[in-house]
């Protein structure tokens, strides 16, 4: 059989498919652990660590899998070392001094580029609106930006925040996190999130960027102080940390606080009024103000408060929860509205390898059942082989543009690679039967009339679907472009090849 | 050839049987409509609820009968592995409130849930999913009339591209009448499925169409028959790779095997349209022609 341009280009884009699903060289093979996650306060975050890399080295001990870097984890504290070399694939070096093994989330390499869905892969997804109030297109993704820098600052990285709208021109805030289902991803969006700090009734600042310069999150700024337990059994621990005010705010402290009064007591001097810190209308704290700070122009202030459990590890627990809450208000302010969760999904990543395993099975079985099928209509064993062969790579096509436009697999999006199968394979057939049609036409002029109902078939199928990127705010978006993918794949590359190889074999 | 002769002769007449199939699913959906207030069964992702999956080996006829009375709409389905058939998990729906439910089901089992863990949990308010639910059907009615344009394009000339339009409009209209019948509780990937149907059904017309209209070879009916063969092949092959698919993937995924069902049943339909409803109308319109 002559390789035609056609089949050439088949060929070639199969290759480069291949290459943008496996990588080069292949992930499969490639030895270290991928980094998920690097906490934004964290020392190895400072020297240029990130989600992303590749680790293939901790002082001098090379990586190959999770086992290996366990280990190293494991072992570290019993060292006695202050200082850790990481080294990554693209030959970063970062050296930090530290006791404690920095807090790293890792995971295996994936072995391919193709990147799951989250029915598949694990995650949750949130879809949200405002609470009574129809946000517009720009008020979603404003939103958007400022939810995505509070989970962010709360120390959630693989995330996705977007606005999306739906058909009706309703608007809303798409998040979605990979991987671990994090259970605080419902209480991180559903509490607004709206603090004051107030003396008497005047408010002196508020979170966000406007009164606050930075929050101190590392290990000098931000502790737990004590843990008791109160009279009634239960523990209380209480946190603090310190803020830098912005000047505005410095003053704004310095104006109130001149004017008030000073109270003598026998623990020392403080102001009349306290610093109330309300969070959602709830009082979190009541902090006394020393005398010395009357009228000055401070920006160090130290915020505090408390958690409190029936056990000892509950109370901490507690408290360092409600501190990172707090920190992170503080950074990013408030959420401009009171939020609405109006989907929310969690899927661990358990199921996710069964489905993916019975998922090839179930595409290996189909098109061997199209291959026998075949074989007895046609009895034509090249035929079929070419048919199964064309089929297959146009499988591997679409995974290899869904790797290169880092388009998510998501079930749906399954179901639409295997309709495609379907009407793939369909339109071979049209083509095979045209083949043998007995008419004084030539094999060429067959073929084309072939293609003219193909055609008509790929358009009506892919007008079809169009209406489905906007239906529903987008969450079936996966099966529309999936299959729109396969089937344009199929009529431009793929059957083209498919009716060069009949010429080919017809005239052997 | 009889069947030629048998088919010249009754080509016309056999198109009763379509059309009173059309009339009484009519009757039956407008009937079903004024029963049920909608045209299909909504499952949770339709109507808004809790979908709990839980991970494990859990009887199932004792989850239920514990839950029974207590949660809304229940429904629950296992998920386990086709080769081993061992019980990896168990799905419980439910329109009731989610916090209650979970509290529910830890009372069954006797220990604690922890979502991510050993248990999923999957909630869609009941606004969301009727806004979902009208936009869906808008999205269904806008791919078919969509797919009616392109069709008229192909083929220019009213009759024909009616007969297409037709064909698979009863498609549709008999597969969702024998979806009803089994009681099946339609969710979003359903709806997807329909859609996906009007993609399929329309393959085989517009080939019969085409090799109908477009050809001079051959009388009409060795045009039809060629088209037939083609077709028949066709729907055949992709009847048996969606049973097949639908064998498997019953054991795991809710959303596939919906999907698959609706195939299977919208093809099995697809043969009467085509081949019946189809013929039918082009025959006669190309011998009048002539």
């Amino acid at each position: 059989m002559k390789l035609t341009f056609k089949i050439w280009i088949l060929l070639i884009l199969v290759f480069f498919s291949l290459v943008a699903i496996f990588g080069i060289p292949p992930k499969a093979i490639q030895s270290g652990v991928l980094i998920t996650d690097v906490e934004k306060s964290s020392s190895v975050f400072e020297q240029g660590l990130r989600a992303g890399d590749i680790l293939i080295s901790v002082n001098g001990n090379s990586i190959k899998n999770l086992e290996d870097y366990s280990q190293i984890v494991s072992e570290y504290p019993k060292l006695n070392e202050e200082r850790i070399t990481f080294l990554t694939q693209n030959k970063k070096e970062i050296i930090v001094f530290e006791k404690e093994f920095p807090p790293i989330s890792i995971s295996k390499i994936p072995q391919t580029n193709i990147e799951l869905g989250l029915d598949l892969a694990g995650g949750s997804r949130a879809l949200i609106k405002a609470e009574n109030k129809s946000l517009t297109s720009e008020e979603a993704s404003d939103l958007a930006t400022i939810t995505a820098n509070r989970l962010n600052a709360f120390g959630l990285t693989d995330l996705f925040v977007t606005s999306v709208s739906d058909l009706s021109g309703n608007n809303f805030m798409l998040i979605e996190i990979a991987g671990a289902t994090p259970k605080d991803l419902r209480n991180l969006i559903s509490e607004q999130g709206e603090f004051e700090a107030r003396i008497g009734n005047k408010t002196v600042f508020t979170g966000g960027e406007r009164d606050i310069a930075s929050v101190g999150r590392d290990a000098q700024n931000a502790r737990i102080e004590s843990c008791d337990q109160s009279s009634d059994g239960t523990y209380y621990c209480t946190f603090s940390f310190t803020i830098t005010l912005s000047p505005e705010a410095a003053k704004k402290h310095a104006d109130i606080t001149s004017n008030l009064g000073v109270n003598m007591t026998s623990q020392g001097n403080y102001l009349s009024e306290k610093l109330d810190l309300i969070l959602d209308g709830n009082l979190v704290d009541s902090l006394l103000i020393s005398e010395g700070l009357k009228g000055q122009l401070t920006t160090q202030i130290s915020i505090s408060g408390s958690g409190t459990g029936q056990t000892y590890d509950d109370a901490l627990n507690s408290a360092k929860e409600n501190m990172k809450k707090l920190q992170t208000i503080l950074m990013t302010g408030s959420l401009p509205y009171k939020l609405e969760i109006v989907k929310l999904d969690t899927i661990s990543p358990t199921l996710g390898k069964e489905i993916i395993k019975t998922i090839i099975f179930t595409a290996l079985g189909i098109i061997l059942i199209v291959a026998l099928t075949l074989f007895f209509r046609y009895k034509s064993f090249k035929s079929s082989l070419a048919l199964v062969a064309t089929t297959i790579s146009e499988v591997i096509i679409i995974l290899g543009v869904a790797a290169m436009i880092r388009w998510n697999i998501d079930l749906p999006g399954i179901a639409g690679i295997l309709a495609t199968l379907g009407t793939g394979v369909d339109d071979l057939i049209i083509l095979l039967d045209e083949s043998n049609q007995k008419v004084i036409l030539s094999l060429k002029q067959r073929l084309k009339r072939g293609f003219v109902i193909i055609m008509g078939a790929y358009f009506t199928t892919f007008a079809s679907l169009l209406p489905l990127i906007w239906a529903g705010a987008g969450l079936l978006k996966g099966f529309a472009i999936t299959t729109m993918i396969g089937i344009s794949v199929g009529v431009f590359i793929t059957r083209p090849a498919f009716s060069d190889m009949i010429k080919g074999l017809k005239k052997e | 050839m009889k069947i030629a002769k048998l088919h010249d002769k009754y080509y016309k007449k056999i198109l009763i049987f379509p059309a009173i199939l059309i009339i009484i699913s009519l009757i039956y959906l407008i009937n079903f409509n004024t029963i049920n207030g909608d045209f299909i069964y909504k499952d949770i992702s339709l109507t808004g609820g809790t979908t709990i999956t839980i991970y494990g080996e859990i009887n199932q006829a004792e989850l239920e009968s514990f839950l029974l009375g207590k949660l809304e709409d229940l429904n629950t389905r296992q998920v386990y592995d086709f080769t081993t058939r061992e019980q990896k998990a168990i799905i419980i729906e439910t329109t009731s409130e989610g916090e209650y439910s979970l509290n529910l089901i830890e009372e069954f089992l006797g220990y604690e849930l922890t979502e991510g863990e050993n248990f999923d949990f999957e909630f869609t308010g009941s606004s969301l999913s009727e806004n979902f639910y009208k936009q869906l059907l808008f999205a269904i009615l806008l791919a078919f009339i969509l797919m009616a344009v392109v069709v008229f394009i192909i083929f220019r000339t009213a009759i024909p591209s009616l007969a297409v339009i037709i064909s698979a409009f009863a498609n549709i209209l008999m597969t969702l009448v024998f979806v009803n019948l089994i009681g099946m509780k339609m969710s979003t990937a359903g709806i997807v499925a329909f859609l996906m149907l009007i993609g399929y059904s329309v393959d085989t017309d517009i080939l019969l169409t085409n090799r109908v209209l477009k050809r001079k070879e051959g009388t009409i009916n060795q045009r039809i028959f060629g088209a037939f063969k083609t077709g028949m092949t066709m729907t055949l092959t992709s009847l048996f790779a969606f049973l097949f698919a639908l064998f498997l993937v019953k054991s795991f995924s809710n959303v596939l095997t919906q999907i698959f069902s609706i195939l299977v049943i919208g093809l099995g339909f697809d043969l009467i349209n085509t081949w019946i409803t189809n013929v039918s109308i082009i025959k006669w319109y190309a011998e009048r022609k002539k």
